[in-house]
């Protein structure tokens, strides 16, 4: 499956991969603290930002928050 | 307006469907659906897992179309919000267009949970909510049949 970045689509099959391991493994099994992918989240959110700003694609009332709900600094 | 439900009972157990359920797209019973981003996603304090996700699809416009309005303005997308709560095992997951907003509302409503008579297997209720504006009833009512014919297919 592709990104709406066509630059962020590998960043997002990592991000996608480390998601879906803790969700099945640790999440629904009650253990939903500590979050292993956040790197890899922060740097894929950064990639679709740019991508959702170059195509204009118009998101309503969502801040790019990432894990945590840390704010990138270009966070719009 | 046209209101559209469904309810549909899956042989699997609701983690395993769930599971399946983050993993939806690529599916080749909606290969409409090309891109899938995850705009943001955190557990909140009562221990249940929030996604907003970005849906990009492509209707297959014929390809005179697409070059008459430029090939990157024939995708639309869909905002979606997803609650998984892993204690009272529910998963809903509530979607909406942000494309042609003007013109067509799509609102999907999805709750997955486990069948109330057998642990081992999950029911989805699905519901789709689908206003055009300024046209008949009529057609509205051909969106929801449409949809109906690939609301199956999770």
């Amino acid at each position: 499956m592709n990104s709406v970045g066509e630059a962020c689509t590998d960043m997002k099959r990592k991000y996608d991969q480390c998601f879906n391991r803790w969700f099945a493994e640790k999440f629904l099994k009650g253990d939903g603290s500590g979050d292993p992918c956040t790197d890899l989240f922060k740097r894929y959110q950064q990639c679709i930002q740019k991508a959702i700003k170059e195509k204009e694609i118009p998101i309503e009332g969502l801040e790019f928050m990432g894990h945590g709900k840390e704010k990138p600094e270009n966070s719009s | 307006m046209k209101i559209w439900t469904s309810e549909h009972v899956f042989d699997h157990p609701w983690e395993t469907v769930t599971t399946a359920a983050m993993q939806k797209y690529p599916n080749p019973m909606n290969p409409s659906v090309v891109g899938v981003d995850v705009l943001d996603r955190h557990v909140d304090p009562s221990g249940k897992l929030h996604s907003h996700r970005l849906l990009s699809t492509e209707w297959g416009l014929p390809s005179i179309v697409k070059s008459l309005i430029g090939s990157a303005r024939t995708k639309t997308y869909v905002q979606e919000h997803s609650v998984v709560d892993p204690v009272e095992k529910t998963m809903e997951l509530k979607s909406t267009n942000i494309s042609f907003t003007n013109m067509v509302s799509v609102d999907e409503r999805l709750i997955y949970k486990p069948h109330p008579q057998d642990p081992e297997k999950t029911i989805l209720t699905q519901e789709a909510i689908i206003s055009v504006q300024g046209v008949s009833s009529y057609l509205e009512g051909l969106m929801a049949s449409t949809r109906s014919n690939g609301m199956g297919n999770t």
